[in-house]
């Protein structure tokens, strides 16, 4: 089988009408269905669908799916048929496990319009985003599938008379996955195919918050062929995540989330317990507090939308999310001036409303955060937009711009994950990579400027993961922009780039002599 | 139908050719020659030059200006002999100040070639100018992109400012040609320009739209509704129709919109506007101004990143043939419309004069691309209108590097004009 190259699945182009159209009637289909019953699902015996409940963030009052709720016991079965079922899995050619990936990710693209209802239903995400999201994780499928079919023919090494070398990427096991709320089917999703592409078996256990997501995307998988052993479904809470996480029997945890649950999920696979007979490798993705820094020679013309699109699209809840301005103080008053008129603008509103700049927060606890950090920002600095109108039902929060804060902020240290964001006045670009240096964070970053020296010399200094110049600092696309962060927000390779599989394997290398006698057998 | 038409459009055309005031008939001429001349040839060099162009404003002095040129230039595989003398000049402090005040005055000469002044009252000279010649005018103000609703505030009063400037500036002149026509875009009258929902900027720029048709009504002056990239077009399409459909306008005041033939939907839109005028007769009639688009770029390169199809005709001759077809659809469909056709492109404004045939046509072009093939209509007896922006070096900057684009494409009339080709390639159907 040779595969196409890979590219991006493009996304609808909202602006035809009759693209929005589409989305309404995904939406109108998936509309009788809920709430979807999302049962504990292992080796194909569908467990209770009863214990968790996903609602409409923006009508906490709808439930949009009904799940199981995973206990330990769970966790045992799933983890120990996994095991089994891994041994086949994996002794599959790479290119019969890409052709499965790719039959669901085919599935995913038949189905899209109720995919990207389900996650403005289930998450608030806004149309657009939703789409984009259901792209990406058909993109995540297509291009892992091929990157397992060409890491599976191994590196090029150095052979000499008489021996032969090989070195071969061999599957780690079994792969839990553990994944956010907020990109409810393309995060998941690409953990998924990743251990799956490699030959690992997979116990995903998603957010609470999003089970119905997940659930589809499991079932896309399974349709797909991908044998049920080889495959678990675990809604439930994080105490199954945790059972998880510590069981012996996984060998590689794949975590997007906080950053808090990520250390823990890092310290706690770190133990090697009596009977474990590996060390477990762990690929965390975790929080930022990001910065986009604005030179004195920026377009404000482009700068602003792209700030303001970065901060508040999806409510802020991207770990990608803009939440620092750092802007050089020749501009820094004008830029404050037009980016609080720009924040005005924004519409505030239900997910399902094409042009919905900021929809609800996930949930009341997430409400309270942001209007904590947003009461600590007017009390320790200046709110220079926010506090609009917003409708009762519901976690809305209005956009809020910050300013003024004293350099030990809590509003300028701490991942606040929601629509919340701060300007800061820097007397040179060197003083905004210093700030940048000194954060514990290194996910993503900004840069506005027009100086190819500038963009050198900032390019050279910020740790971030993704530096993004003269545009938004969201979006990533799978193959263009592989996405991951260092220092504490994130350990392992980037997601959606060439590197990625390899943490899902171990390497193996065979030297066999071919010479006998002194008579070389090739 | 067009090779019927063949013979007139030679005859048009040569006629227009050999009124073009200047014998070298080089529209590049006032321009930096040299560095127009290299960029058309030199991608990379252009794109230096237009990253130049585009950042001098933002410049907080003649040595930050020297060295943002020497750094675009310090990237460049290879320099022209000239340019590297200028990176050498950078290297001492009064070199910069030198380089940064000759490329500051570069910029200056280059942007008011294209640009009529910072202000409808300071163009006023050069409207009379073009009046005096028989030429009119349209005046576009540039601007800031508007993100707040103060920007598109500040943009509406600014119109209706300019409305009442020129329609002193026409009163107070006795030429011919004199008269109030003033071009508006719809991105700057709201900060609300969704591409996924058209109706919210629709109905916000309609609060801003309406008071400078009334005020264009009182004054007898014309507005004209320009038409930008694809992301706005439903928006801009449903509010002018919508609101040049209300009664109150169905008697003025002289309104119009923009038709762009680079779009491979465009003839469906005509069906649609040219439906919209049979349903809502007014007085006087919808002028529709034909053009190709000026961002066809923009478009490319959107529709690439995304995986869409490209909404643009990709070859010129696709694009020149459907520029005539909606020519020939818009002169038959007179007088349910009033026709301008905006091009540069000598074979294309043949085609127009030669179909209409004596029948009612506006021509127009841009100012410092169609002046000389302006001149020559207007010597021909054509009526002709020179869009004229006006406005500050800043807020025009995305405005130049547009036309500069436009203006250095490989295939662009302009440029074959330019080199030279014999007027018989210019005039061959596309």
């Amino acid at each position: 089988m040779s595969l196409p190259p890979f590219r991006n699945e493009p996304t609808l182009e909202l602006r035809r009408s009759r693209d929005r159209e589409a989305l309404l009637g995904g939406l109108r289909e998936l509309e009788p269905r809920l709430p979807l019953r999302v049962p504990v699902l292992i080796g194909g015996d569908a467990g209770g669908a009863e214990g968790i409940e996903s609602t409409d963030p923006g009508n906490p009052a709808r439930v949009v799916a009904v799940a199981g709720a995973a206990g330990e016991r769970d966790v045992e079965q799933a983890v120990r048929r996994a095991a089994e079922a891994a041994r086949r899995w994996g002794a599959l050619p790479a290119a019969e496990r890409a052709e499965i990936l790719i039959r669901a990710a085919a599935l995913l693209r038949e189905r899209r319009l109720m995919l990207a209802a389900l996650q403005v239903r289930e998450c608030a995400k806004p149309w657009g985003e939703a789409d984009a999201d259901v792209c990406e994780a058909i993109d995540f499928l297509e291009y892992y599938a091929r990157e397992a079919v060409a890491l599976e023919r191994g590196p090029e090494l150095l052979q000499v008379p008489g021996e032969r070398n090989a070195m071969r990427h061999v599957a780690r096991g079994v792969v839990a996955v553990i994944s956010p709320w907020n990109f409810p089917l393309a995060i998941p999703c690409g953990m998924t195919a990743a251990g799956l592409a490699t030959g690992n078996a997979v116990v995903l256990k998603p957010a609470e918050q999003s089970p119905g997501c997940a659930g589809e995307l499991v079932r896309a998988l399974h349709e797909a062929g991908v044998p049920p052993d080889a495959l678990a479904l675990l809604p439930g809470l994080g105490d199954a995540g945790a059972a998880l996480v510590r069981h012996t029997g996984v060998h590689a945890i794949a975590f997007t989330g906080s950053g808090a649950v990520g250390l823990e999920i890092i310290r706690a696979a770190a133990e090697t317990p009596p009977g474990q007979r590996h060390v477990k490798r762990v690929v965390a993705e975790m929080g930022g507090k990001n910065c986009v820094i604005v030179d004195s020679d920026a377009d404000l013309d482009e700068a602003v939308p792209a700030i303001v699109r970065s901060a508040f699209v999806y409510a802020g809840q991207k770990c990608s999310a803009c939440a620092r301005v750092l802007a050089h103080e020749a501009l820094v008053d004008r830029l404050l001036e037009r980016i609080e008129g720009a924040v005005a603008t924004l519409r505030v509103g239900q997910a399902d409303t094409f042009g919905t700049d900021v929809p609800p927060v996930i949930e009341e606890e997430a409400h309270d955060r942001v209007r904590r950090y947003a009461e600590l920002a007017a009390s320790e600095g200046r709110v220079a937009a926010g506090g609009g109108d917003v409708p009762d039902e519901g976690w809305f929060h209005a956009p809020t711009l910050a300013t003024d804060l004293p350099p030990d902020s809590a509003v300028l240290r701490d991942e606040i994950f929601g629509p919340l964001v701060t300007v800061e006045r820097v007397p040179s670009i060197d003083a905004a990579c210093d700030t940048v240096e000194a954060s514990p964070f290194a996910l993503t970053g900004g840069l506005f400027s027009r100086s190819p020296d500038t963009v050198r010399e900032v390019t050279a200094r910020l740790p971030v993961g993704n530096l993004y110049v003269n545009r938004h600092i969201t979006g990533a696309m799978v193959g263009r922009q592989p996405f991951g962060g260092n220092r504490l927000s994130g350990v392992g390779a980037k997601a959606g780039g060439p590197d990625y599989l390899l943490q899902f394997t171990e390497p193996r290398v065979v030297t066999e002599n071919t010479m006998r006698h002194g008579l070389v057998v090739e | 139908m067009a090779s019927d038409l063949q013979p007139a459009i030679l005859e048009v055309g040569r006629a227009l050719d050999a009124a073009y005031p200047s014998r070298t008939r080089n529209p590049l001429k006032a321009i930096d020659e040299r560095a127009m001349a290299l960029a058309a040839t030199d991608q990379e060099l252009k794109a230096a030059l237009f990253r130049f162009v585009d950042v001098t404003p933002a410049c907080r002095s003649l040595d930050d200006l020297a060295r943002h040129l020497t750094g675009f230039l310090d990237e460049l595989p290879e320099r022209p002999p000239s340019l590297d003398m200028a990176v050498r000049m950078a290297r001492s402090r009064t070199g910069r100040a030198a380089l940064g005040a000759a490329a500051a005055a570069g910029v200056r000469h280059m942007a008011h070639r294209f640009i009529a002044g910072e202000s409808p009252r300071a163009a006023r000279g050069e409207l009379r100018g073009l009046w005096s010649r028989g030429v009119a005018a349209s005046v576009d103000l540039l601007g800031e992109a508007t993100v707040s609703a103060a920007e598109a505030d500040r943009y509406a009063a600014r119109c209706a400012e300019a409305l009442d400037e020129l329609a002193e500036a026409a009163a107070a002149s006795d030429l011919p040609a004199a008269d109030a026509n003033l071009s508006v875009k719809v991105s700057a009258l709201t900060p609300l320009m969704r591409p996924d929902a058209p109706d919210l900027g629709r109905e916000d720029a309609a609060g801003r739209l309406r008071p400078l048709l009334r005020r264009a009504r009182e004054l007898g002056a014309h507005l004209h509704i320009d038409m930008e990239s694809l992301d706005s077009l439903e928006t801009t399409l449903d509010l002018v129709l919508d609101l040049l459909g209300e009664e109150e306008f169905a008697g003025g005041p002289s309104a119009g919109l923009v038709l762009q033939a680079y779009l491979r939907d465009s003839p469906a839109e005509l069906d649609r506007i040219l439906a919209w005028a049979r349903s809502c007769p007014r007085t006087p009639p919808l002028v529709v101004r034909l053009v190709k688009g000026a961002y066809w770029d923009h478009e490319v390169v959107e529709a690439r990143q995304h995986g869409w199809s490209p909404p643009v005709f990709e070859s010129k001759a696709d694009c020149d043939r459907n520029f005539e077809a909606l020519t020939r659809r818009l002169l038959d469909a007179a007088p349910l419309v009033r026709v301008a056709i905006a091009s540069h492109n000598l074979r294309s404004v043949a085609h127009a004069i030669a179909y209409a045939d004596g029948r009612e046509l506006e021509l127009q072009v841009l100012r410092g691309l169609g002046d000389e093939l302006g001149q020559a209509l207007a010597t021909r007896g054509h009526r002709v209108r020179v869009y004229c922006p006006v406005g500050d070096l800043v807020a025009g900057m995305a405005y130049l590097v547009r036309r500069l684009l436009e203006n250095t494409a490989n295939d662009s009339f302009l440029g074959a004009q330019a080199r030279g080709a014999p007027v018989e390639e210019l005039l061959a159907a596309p």
